[in-house]
């Protein structure tokens, strides 16, 4: 009695197990502005990009993602600021920004998250703890905005300096992601 | 009329000596450090990307690390002196080099070729960063570079267009530099102008305005080789207010080089006793142009507006 009942459950249980382990599900980067902000006595500027890639795959209860920006794709509306911010960056060597979180799938359906960011830059990783952002979902897309509070010194770049005078430090980095369930 | 122009020109000439002597101390303050670099490989020459280099000052313990790009090239900017150098990366052995010496002049260039390590190793190297609470991790789910869809040319670093923009930055920042030192007796010069082509008959103010117009003349012509010079990026489509920058280059270029001529005619009519007349009258207007052009151009890439 006991083997039939266990032949016939046992294909369900099965099939079963996957959805106890987690479903997988996949989340692309559809649409990105990523802005840094510089501050200058004589200048305030601000770069943006459109040209972020990412994507975040979700296993286990846990989402890792990861979003990558070309250095070059900053744009400043001034080509010769562009090229200097190039240059001290080291973005020609290191072309890319990469940021790496992981999260966890829970925290979809929150409006605000704190997430640890792992930001390797101009040939240096820094780490952010807990950097708040908001969360909106709809459908099947989350819209995400924060500040990252990046500095210079994170990522050991000299600052660079009009008529003698050097930019402030912080260069904070407005984020704003769409993300599409796939 | 002839000794006059040539004791203007000698005191002139005297100013910008002493300039030239300042320069080079202007210009080294630009340079500073030597550069550390290099290639991190695995043992069958493939790039190790990320890899962690760090240069630890002998003397003094001082340590800065660098990561490798994504063709494993590193490189460090270190004051001079003697380092030791250690190569970390993810699944290999840790790589040190006892001493490496860095100079100012030439670059130094200290590949790393990195062992494989024992898998218990790298296991627990994945262990200990997973174990960190709600940290960035790299699992088998995690994505990676090649999932995004970026080009090669996008990811693959270029040294070279590296150095021609270090280059670059270098010339132009001394390029900013002479500029702003070539205001000040752009500025006497101007202000000084109306007293040397005035009525009067004395000569001294006459000759300490074409003993700073030369200074102006000579700074001008070093501030605007070091932009002429300054190696091009391809494919930057030149965008703001660097368009006016350069817009107001071709007022200012060719009027310092009118200026002094047309100053120089009108010197002579005045040590003859003559009115100023002819060209030489346009002295006055062409360097107010020119000196009105070079400070739209300064502030236009000093301050928005």
């Amino acid at each position: 009695m006991n083997k039939r009942i266990l032949i016939v459950f046992l294909p369900a249980l099965l099939a079963a197990l996957p959805m106890f382990a987690g479903a997988d599900s996949q989340w692309l980067l559809q649409q990105s502005t990523l802005t840094y902000h510089v501050s200058h006595p004589l200048h305030q500027s601000e770069g943006v990009s459109h040209a972020a890639k990412g994507k975040g795959v979700c296993h286990a209860g846990q989402c890792e993602l990861l979003i990558a920006v070309p250095v070059k794709s900053f744009d400043s509306g001034d080509s010769n600021r562009d090229l200097h911010m190039i240059q001290v960056t080291r973005g020609a060597e290191f072309p890319l920004v990469t940021v790496r979180t992981r999260l966890p799938e829970s925290d979809a359906t929150a409006s605000t998250i704190n997430a640890d960011l792992e930001i390797q830059f101009a040939g240096q990783t820094a780490q952010y703890k807990q950097v708040p952002f908001k969360l909106d979902k709809q459908g099947n897309e989350i819209h995400i905005t924060g500040t990252i509070p990046a500095t210079l010194t994170d990522f050991k770049i000299d600052p660079p300096s009009l008529l003698t005078m050097p930019v402030k430090n912080e260069i904070p980095v407005r984020v704003d992601l769409t993300w599409h369930q796939q | 009329m002839l000794g006059n122009l040539w004791r203007s020109s000698v005191s002139g000439l005297l100013v910008v000596s002493l300039f030239g002597m300042l320069a080079p101390s202007l210009i080294a303050q630009t340079a500073g450090e030597g550069v550390l670099t290099g290639r991190v490989t695995d043992p069958s020459g493939g790039a190790v990307a990320n890899a962690s280099v760090t240069a630890t000052r002998i003397d003094s313990g001082q340590k800065q690390t660098a990561n490798a790009g994504p063709d494993g090239t590193y490189k460090l900017e270190l004051p001079a002196g003697n380092y030791r150098l250690t190569f970390e990366a993810t699944g290999f052995k840790t790589l040190e080099i006892s001493s490496a010496t860095v100079n100012v002049t030439v670059p130094e260039v200290l590949d790393g070729k990195l062992e494989r390590s024992e898998a218990v190793n790298s296991n627990l190297a994945l262990t200990q960063q997973e174990n960190l609470p709600n940290a960035p991790s790299s699992s088998m789910t995690a994505p990676s570079l090649s999932d995004l869809g970026l080009s090669p040319e996008q990811t693959r670093g270029n040294p070279q267009e590296q150095a021609l923009l270090d280059k670059r930055t270098h010339m132009l920042k001394i390029h900013q530099r002479m500029g702003l030192i070539t205001t000040i007796p752009l500025v006497a010069t101007v202000i000084l102008g109306p007293g040397a082509g005035g009525k009067s008959e004395g000569t001294a103010a006459r000759d300490l305005h074409v003993a700073l117009g030369s200074l102006t003349g000579d700074l001008y012509g070093i501030t605007a080789y070091y932009a002429i010079r300054a190696p091009r990026i391809p494919g930057t489509k030149k965008r703001g207010p660097i368009k006016f920058h350069e817009a107001m280059a071709w007022i200012h270029g060719p009027g310092m080089i009118a200026t002094p001529i047309l100053g120089i005619m009108a010197f002579d009519q005045k040590n003859k006793g003559e009115k100023v007349h002819g060209a030489a009258s346009a002295h006055g207007p062409v360097a107010i142009v020119t000196a009105g052009a070079f400070g739209a151009a300064l502030l236009s890439v000093s301050v928005k507006f």
